[in-house]
């Protein structure tokens, strides 16, 4: 039954299974209603994850955007900020990421991404849905089709832009262990150790097309269970752990401690509320609360969001890159501002190893350093026609919470919150609850249980 | 009506102009149900060099792919070299994205079975109804295949099946002088390789750049041929040849420049042929009676069918012809080599004959019997065809009728064959007669009626 409600056309573009929901004909049909929508002429970067499907949608995004006139720079197997850095430095009028990250193998998907390597905005994914849905659209006449070229700078581009940003030799010191989950990771850190003499010793390195050696997520629970007892093995400083288009990740301390996926943005917002300017914290609702904490150490701010990379790049638009100190998601997925719109696992990586250098200390000493909170994930599916009431319900159930609803329903309580909302991803319902300390364990089994009693 | 024919799904095919009719949702679709139709093997794919060609590779591959076929890209090659491919690699079947002849506009996608031949009637209906009901097969991604490129290997294959039959010694001892216009097609580069490298001419070559545009109307009639005759005298060549941008049909030039009449190009090749070895010949019905006397000298029998290369190769292969074609459109078919409109294989059996005999091509084509040929086209109306056959007939009492594409008349001293196009919306109109004069005066009869 999963497999056949796959498919999943939303602002974030589209996902599914491929062939039980996604089809070549979602592919092109999308990448035709892209090349619609972007102003007539002007490149277009197209780059994919090792996913064998990637091939199939790859053909397919690349013989419709020739078709609506566009040129096409192929970039190859690379990772998703790879393409987003390119599409700024060949001054592309877009691009087109083919790969479903996180999502197991079987699974794709395309992300559109406008000029300047930014995600759509609300208004601009509303419009592309809107020619797509259409299907009229603006194919160029014979003589006016699109080039098609082949780029294979994007990787050495892109570790030019890390190398002026980050003090790499600095980072030379430490050893550090990284499972690649048979992802685009892979290709970049080995040719990071070629270019830059760095000590990473890489796992699951090879890309795969057909099955990933782990599911490709970087929860707590994959980290303690792929990464954690490896790393005081081989003696090294830190573990990484990245997703397969390496926008996300998650770490593992020298003591083989895996931290939570939420510690990522918790220690950037430290790293650069302390070194930058910025004072404003992006995050959404489901984000660890500890950020407040961080945040109002150095007199920062904590602007949570709805859910979704769409509402930080409409929030993004309100504000000044200035301002902002760093913004992202509990997931792992954070993007810094000297590299705008781009959630880049593998910067954070060279962030969090930079704070372990400038500070001195080991990584199990810079998360020792932050008061603890525990947070509760799960997920359930319901019948949808019960969502609102659902909500309703639950509001009702803890009169002496704040409620917010804009995104689902979040409750919050001095020390503690609780977030249910409807997955953007996937057709279930979430539940997060985090508290101060201990799991909040009753709170989530009660959360759970009443929404268990609406599933399907 | 116009906007009709700018596509056009039937059972040859996909054909239309490119943008809004021929989008690569439509052939990534159609490759799809192709896909699903010769099941979960090799597709070989290739295309000519049209600007629209790259596009429309990539929908192709992409719906080949989905539908779980593994898929050979073989780059920019003519049709003929593309069949013989599927047939070597035995593949699940293949796909030419070509228009042909047809203006640059226009784009098609030719289709091969496992044999690398064009599929038979009933195969092709089958297809369509797939494409037509959409459910096509669904590969997942861990039964999905990958593309191969292979750019290299096509052409060598090619040749070599066509040096199995034509003794390229004997003609590299004559050290021909040949012109060629390739039209920027896809045989532009192959062609520069067979005829100078291989078989050892002196080539003048013009239009042989596939990354140009094609410089004349690319349906090699002689007409359209006038840069390839200054060419021929210029250089002085003992024969000048011009290709379509798929390299499936021929037209050949004499020593003095003049375009032969296609017709008696498959003549010619077809006098070859049979001197190498005897038996059955087939053509189409619009093709010249200069095929059953050429035949009638060696003894051999002619079956004649509907027009369309896919008809000729059937009844090739029933009656095991040693040789076979379509005279207007300058298609020479060798089954020796590989059942397809062949212009190299041509190019080959002219020169081969000419190395052998030491005569010149015009001393060749000057063995021909003389037929005297006019050909017309109308605009395709419903139910015009009709009332021009029956009036025909009317005016021609006595005369011989072969009713199986259209009707054709035949009489002592000619023939007039009305037939509607298969790739156009159009009625044509073929003549021929012993003299002049009965050319003429059956191709006013056919005006006169219309």
């Amino acid at each position: 039954m999963r497999a056949a409600r796959s498919l999943r056309i939303s602002p974030a573009g589209v996902r599914g299974i491929v062939g039980h929901g996604l089809t070549a004909a979602h592919g092109l049909d999308f990448a035709a209603a892209f090349g619609t929508f972007l102003e007539p002429g002007g490149t277009v970067v197209v780059g994919r994850d090792p996913r064998v499907s990637s091939l199939m949608l790859r053909e397919g995004v690349a013989s419709a955007l020739l078709a609506t006139g566009h040129d096409v720079a192929d970039l190859g197997i690379v990772s998703t900020p790879v393409i987003q850095h390119a599409i700024g430095r060949l001054n592309a009028a877009g691009g087109v990421s083919i790969g479903a990250s996180h999502n197991p193998a079987e699974w794709n998907a395309l992300k559109f991404l406008a000029a300047g390597g930014s995600y759509l905005s609300s208004a601009q994914s509303e419009e592309l849905l809107d020619i797509y849905h259409l299907k009229k659209f603006r194919f160029a006449d014979w003589t006016s089709l699109g080039r098609y070229s082949e780029d294979g700078s994007a990787i050495d581009a892109y570790l030019d832009i890390l190398a002026g940003a980050f003090d790499l030799d600095s980072l030379r010191r430490f050893r550090v262990l990284i499972d690649c989950t048979n992802g685009t990771s892979g290709l970049i850190l080995r040719r990071m150790i070629e270019r830059f003499g760095l000590r990473f010793i890489l796992i699951n390195e090879a890309l795969e097309g057909r099955a990933f050696v782990h599911e490709p997520s970087t929860t707590k629970k994959m980290a303690e269970l792929q990464l954690a007892p490896l790393v005081p093995t081989v003696g090294a400083d830190a573990g990484f752990l990245f997703d397969i288009d390496s926008d996300r990740v998650a770490f593992v301390t020298e003591q083989g401690e895996a931290a939570s996926e939420e510690m990522v943005i918790a220690v950037l917002a430290d790293e650069r509320l302390e070194q930058g300017a910025g004072k404003i914290v992006l995050t959404n609702l489901s984000t660890t609360a500890l950020l407040e904490e961080v945040a109002a150490k150095h007199g920062g701010q904590v602007v949570r969001l709805p859910v979704g990379r769409q509402a930080v790049i409409d929030a993004l638009a309100g504000l000044r890159l200035e301002q902002i100190a760093v913004a992202g998601e509990g997931t792992g997925a954070v993007m810094l501002p000297q590299f705008p719109y781009v959630y880049d696992g593998i910067a954070s990586m060279l962030a969090i190893l930079t704070r372990m250098a400038r500070r001195g200390e080991p990584l199990s000493a810079l998360i020792a350093g932050y008061p603890a909170w525990s947070i509760l994930k799960g997920k359930i599916p319901v019948r949808t026609h019960f969502i609102p009431e659902l909500f309703d319900e639950l509001e009702k159930r803890f009169p002496d919470a704040r409620a917010n609803r804009r995104d689902g329903l979040r409750l919050d309580w001095d020390g503690r919150w609780a977030h249910v909302r409807v997955s953007q991803t996937e057709p279930v319902i979430r539940v997060i609850c985090e508290q101060r300390g201990a799991a909040p364990r009753r709170l989530f089994d009660e959360i759970m249980d009443l929404v268990r009693s609406y599933s399907a | 009506m116009s906007r009709v024919h700018q596509l056009k799904i039937s059972v040859s095919g996909v054909r239309g102009v490119v943008g809004e009719f021929l989008t690569p949702n439509l052939a990534s679709a159609f490759a799809q149900a192709f896909g699903t139709y010769v099941g979960p093997g090799p597709v070989v794919v290739a295309r000519d060099t049209r600007a629209s060609g790259e596009m429309l590779v990539r929908a192709v591959a992409c719906g080949l792919l989905a539908a779980g076929c593994e898929v050979i890209k073989i780059g920019i090659a003519p049709t003929p070299t593309a069949q013989i491919y599927v047939a070597d690699i035995r593949a699940a079947g293949g796909i030419a994205v070509t228009a042909s002849h047809n203006p640059p506009e226009y784009n098609a996608l030719k289709l091969f079975n496992s044999e690398g031949l064009f599929f038979n009637r009933y195969e092709r209906a089958e297809l369509l109804d797939v494409y037509h009901q959409s459910e096509f097969r669904q590969a997942l991604n861990e039964d999905m295949r990958r593309i191969v490129i292979d750019a290299e290997t096509a052409s060598e294959r090619h040749f070599a099946r066509i040096l199995r039959h034509i003794d390229a010694e004997k003609i590299r001892r004559r050290r021909f002088r040949v012109a060629l216009d390739a039209v920027n097609g896809a045989g532009s580069r192959m062609s520069v390789r067979f005829l100078r490298d291989i078989l050892g001419c002196e080539l003048h070559a013009i239009h042989a750049d596939p990354a140009k545009p094609f410089p004349r109307e690319p349906e090699p009639r002689p007409e359209v041929l006038g840069e390839l005759s200054e060419l021929v005298l210029r250089v002085r060549a003992d024969a000048g040849f011009a290709q379509d941008p798929d390299g499936d049909r021929l037209a050949v030039a004499g020593e003095t420049g003049r375009v032969f009449d296609n017709d008696d190009v498959l003549a010619l090749a077809i006098d070859c042929a049979l001197r190498k070895q005897k038996g059955p010949v087939v053509v189409n019905l619009t093709t010249s009676s200069a095929v059953d006397d050429i035949a009638a000298r060696h003894g051999c029998p002619v079956f004649r069918t509907p027009v369309g290369e896919a008809n000729v190769v059937e009844r090739m292969r029933a009656v095991r012809a040693v040789i076979g074609g379509e005279g207007a459109n300058g298609g020479i078919i060798f089954p020796a080599v590989h059942p397809c409109r062949d212009s190299y294989l041509g190019m080959a059996l002219l020169l081969e004959r000419m190395a052998e005999t030491g005569e010149t091509m015009n001393a060749l084509a000057a063995s021909l019997p003389r037929y005297w040929r006019r050909s017309g086209k109308l605009p395709f109306a419903h139910g015009r065809l009709g009332q021009l056959m029956q009036a025909l007939e009317a005016a021609l009492p006595g005369a011989r009728a072969d009713r199986t594409d259209g009707l054709k008349l035949m009489l002592d001293d000619g023939w007039v064959h009305v037939r509607a196009s298969n790739t156009e919306p159009i009625l044509r109109i073929a003549v021929e007669g012993k003299t002049r004069e009965a050319a003429d005066r059956l191709y006013r009869l056919a005006e006169s009626l219309c």
